[in-house]
């Protein structure tokens, strides 16, 4: 009990810390937002009209003169409403329904792919690592070539042959924007698009994250054939196939999955290349655009669920670690 | 043992699979396999203006950058002027205007029958209520009065000819009827706009919103019944959309267009309109430091600055030559003065160069770089690291520079430290774009860029609407600006120009580079009535304010 005491009264800590930090950092960051905003304006063309001037002064009102701690507390007070302010970027949208709306894309898209790419890696990883010494190592360098090569570079490439020069896979978007202009909808049709429209996006991060996963998981199943209680299980003569599952790879994945939980906490934070390249409607290009404009509500909105999900996933592998591993509870 | 068990896992995998779909089928509604042929046959124009996702409903046109079909297509200025060409301002919601001779009242009669999309009649009041909201009133206007339902008034303090673009021009006319019943009119979203322009808001989602054609159009229902905008994130994404036929009308720099046109759909129109410039701090009074506050060493720049290979190089050969005048060469040259060279030079003239600097006073050093009171000519040039056109300015231009006995160093910031350097008016020397009026007169870059009215010492940031980021002062210039301003008479005017023309090619505050390039593709395979380098009846690009909307007017789709 003591264990899951402390490990949760570290959690409380840790969440207070990060929501404070959350709150201090784009305070302390440099960059005029209403600058930025016609930066923005200007660099796109165009004459900025002395209404437009109008308009922006009117937008982001004075300057905030309340003191650091006056808006400190504020903030909590707003949080604990579930207020995370508007969006100047996409006025006159509230932050909440913002990531409300990229959020499912996200973990949809990037948390379906983490999945398949971490089955899929320690799956083979498993194989490779059982099979060592034959030709199955040759893998390892094809997957770590594909791993190495910078991800967008693999994207575009992935783009411009299955969508550019052959026409296979869409271009843009999450389903398809010139079927659906009524948005969003329950019907087959739509599924289908959404399906269609997320394969090739899925598909170059599995590629490029796989690697990671196998050679983690080869390396350690290598390391477990030899241990002792491997070579015994040989020895009593069970099935080559159980020896492979049970002993090794049951044994060989434990550190492969404390990196899932990891992984599966930053699939939140999305995919901010992917969601630029293939625009797709996520979290990541949210973050992107947030930073880049200096819009704070948002950028605090996004941070502040990424760390959320960060902190809930390694809060729930802890817990299991703490029922699947007991050595952990006692190292407390 | 282990197997039941694993069998057991499966089922109960299977019945969650199953149960899923049964619930996914049990929603599915109406399925939506809308193709792109609309109810009378004619095909949706796919536009894409520059708008990323998410898609925000927002057509409220106070905001400052709202859905861009608020501002033309739905929404109407009273008149339409072409900055693409030399031309009289075209009627739209308005039908004439007149000014008195002092520059004091302006009148204008506004056309008849028009209706709003909801039945309301347009008249005065919406007109007078547009000008005079809190949002778009300007200080120097008295009143603006009705003097019959469909005739306006405009009082001003002071001559205002010049701001005629702005007010019956820029400013869109909007429903009284609606927005005198808002509270906040910067804050409003506009979701479902009632307008009087050539289309009507149809259905907006975070990745696209549509358009469809206002049957009761004064100016005659639009042949094209539906218009598609798309959000789009990346350049890159765009230019394979278009490629592969799903985007009919956009804007945006392409450095090999041939690549795009070769198939014979899209065509490419260049209208250059924006100039690039490096500014250069000029004012010691106001604070400015450097060897570029000396008149000579910005003329040297000029002189060594070879304008070909710096378009060929950085702007792929698309840009237009820029003028020391910042008149745009073609279409405002009965504003050019004689007496001053109407281009810039395009070649490096490295000898010009030294005999300007030598001519002041500066000797040359070990070096090679040229020096005086011990003081070498070498200055900073910042520019935005990864605006990859400017970038290539600045490293094009050390070495121009370098060959003239001219030592520049190249730093690429951030665009937040660009940003505030040129507020605060801490840099020496960076390359900058200026924005081009909204007509076919130079005088706005006159007054909002070079005059002192439009500026502030070093060290104190400059706000909005303020665009001298040289902090140039030269009271020539302002004069001549201000008696500009004062007439509506053109050779008044020219004269006036003259002497500003003269003073700002001589001092350089701005050095021009190029004026850029301004692509826009248009599908000219399934639509026709695009603007054509022989008709720039308006502006072509996608996002431009107003002349969007006289474009939708005058498609159709090709039969």
């Amino acid at each position: 009990m003591r264990y899951y005491v402390r490990r949760i009264t570290f959690y409380v800590i840790t969440l207070w810390a990060a929501v404070s930090l959350n709150f201090l950092i784009p305070k302390l960051m440099p960059g005029d937002p209403r600058q930025i905003f016609i930066d923005k304006l200007m660099r796109r063309g165009g004459e900025l009209t002395p209404q437009m001037q109008n308009s922006i002064d009117l937008l982001f009102g004075a300057d905030d003169d309340a003191s650091l701690w006056d808006q400190y507390v504020a903030y909590w007070g707003r949080l604990f409403q579930g207020d995370l302010g508007i969006s100047i970027t996409y006025y006159p949208q509230p932050v909440t329904e913002l990531i409300g709306q990229a959020l499912p894309w996200t973990v949809g898209l990037v948390g379906l792919a983490t999945i398949i790419s971490f089955v899929l890696g320690v799956g083979l990883g498993a194989w490779a690592g059982w099979k060592r010494g034959t030709w199955v190592d040759s893998i390892i360098p094809a997957s770590t070539l594909l791993q190495a090569v910078p991800y967008f570079w693999l994207a575009l490439i992935l783009v411009s042959v299955f969508s550019v020069t052959t026409g296979w896979f869409p271009r843009i978007g999450s389903y398809d924007i010139f079927g659906f202009d009524n948005g969003p909808e329950w019907s087959w049709a739509f599924v289908g698009s959404v399906i269609y429209h997320g394969f090739l996006p899925a598909l170059t991060i599995v590629l490029s994250s796989v690697g990671g996963w196998l050679l983690g998981m080869r390396n350690m199943m290598v390391s477990t054939l030899s241990e002792d209680y491997v070579t015994t299980a040989e020895a009593k003569g069970l099935r080559r196939m159980r020896v492979a599952l049970t002993y090794a790879t049951r044994n060989a994945a434990l550190p492969s999955f404390a990196g899932f939980g990891v992984a599966l906490g930053f699939v939140v934070a999305g995919s901010v290349v992917m969601e630029q390249v293939f625009s797709y409607p996520g979290l990541g290009k949210l973050l992107f655009n947030a930073v880049q404009a200096s819009d704070f509500a948002l950028m605090q909105g996004t941070f502040l669920v990424i760390t959320l999900a960060v902190l809930a996933a390694n809060f729930l592998m802890d817990i299991i670690y703490g029922f699947i591993d007991p050595r952990a509870r006692a190292n407390v | 043992m282990i197997r039941s068990r694993a069998r057991k896992r499966l089922l109960t995998a299977v019945a969650l699979v199953t149960g899923v779909t049964l619930m996914a089928t049990g929603c599915s509604g109406s399925g939506n396999g809308e193709g792109e042929e609309t109810a009378d046959g004619g095909r949706t124009l796919n536009v894409w203006a520059g708008t990323q996702t998410p898609i925000v409903a927002n057509f409220n046109p106070y905001f400052p950058n709202p859905l861009h079909a608020a501002n033309g297509a739905i929404y109407e200025p009273l008149f339409y002027y072409n900055k693409a060409q030399a031309s009289d301002p075209e009627p739209r919601l308005g039908e004439s205007f007149e000014w008195t001779e002092d520059g004091l009242e302006l009148t204008v009669k506004l056309r008849e029958g028009v209706k709003w999309t909801d039945g309301e009649a347009f008249d005065a009041d919406d007109v007078v209520f547009s000008q005079t909201n809190e949002a778009a009133k300007r200080d120097f206007i008295v009143s603006v009065e009705a003097v019959d339902p469909y005739t306006v008034k405009w009082t001003f303090n002071s001559p205002q000819f010049t701001s005629e673009a702005q007010l019956i021009g820029t400013a869109l006319v909007v429903p009284e009827h609606i927005f005198s019943e808002v509270d906040d009119l910067v804050t409003f979203a506009n979701e479902n706009p009632v307008g009087t322009g050539p289309y009507k808001a149809d259905t907006v989602t975070d990745a696209a919103y549509t358009l469809v054609a206002n049957e009761d159009y004064w100016g005659g229902a639009p042949k094209v019944k539906k218009v598609r905008y798309l959000g789009i994130d990346a350049n890159q994404s765009a230019e394979d959309l278009m490629t592969t036929g799903k985007v009919d009308w956009t804007a945006m720099f392409v450095a090999d267009p041939e690549r795009i046109t070769a198939d014979g759909r899209l065509s490419m129109l260049n209208t250059p309109q924006n100039p690039t410039t490096i500014y250069t701090c000029v004012s010691v009074d106001l604070g400015c430091t450097g060897p570029q506050t000396d008149v000579a060493v910005r003329q040297a720049i000029d002189l060594a600055m070879d304008r070909t290979e710096i378009n060929e190089k950085a702007f792929a050969g698309l840009s237009a030559t820029a003028s020391p005048t910042f008149a745009l060469l073609g279409r405002d040259d009965r504003w050019i003065s004689p007496d001053v060279e109407a281009e810039s030079p395009q070649t490096a003239d490295a000898a010009a160069a030294s005999k300007v600097l030598e001519e002041a006073g500066y000797t040359k050093g070990a070096d090679g770089i040229y020096e005086k009171d011990g003081q070498k000519v070498e200055m900073a040039l910042v520019t935005v690291d990864g605006w990859n056109d400017y970038n290539a300015v600045g490293d094009l231009l050390v070495e121009q520079a370098k060959a003239a006995g001219i030592s520049i160093v190249h730093n690429k910031v951030t665009q937040q430290e660009m940003s505030d350097a040129r507020a605060a008016g801490t840099y020496q020397l960076m390359v900058g774009g200026i924005t081009g009026p909204v007509l076919d007169d130079p005088f706005s870059i006159y007054r909002q860029w070079m005059t002192t009215d439009y500026t502030r010492p070093v060290g104190e940031v400059m706000e909005s609407g303020l665009f001298n980021y040289p902090r140039y002062t030269n009271p020539t210039v302002d004069a001549a600006v201000e008696a500009a301003a004062a007439t509506n008479d053109e050779d008044a005017k020219k004269e006036q120009y003259a002497i500003i023309q003269t003073e700002i090619a001589r001092d350089l505050p701005y050095i021009p580079v190029v004026v850029n390039a301004s692509q826009t593709f248009v599908d000219t395979k399934d639509f026709t009535g695009w603007p054509t380098e022989d008709d720039l009846y308006a502006f072509p690009p996608s996002w431009d304010t107003v002349s969007l909307g006289i474009v939708l007017s005058k498609l159709e789709p090709a039969s």
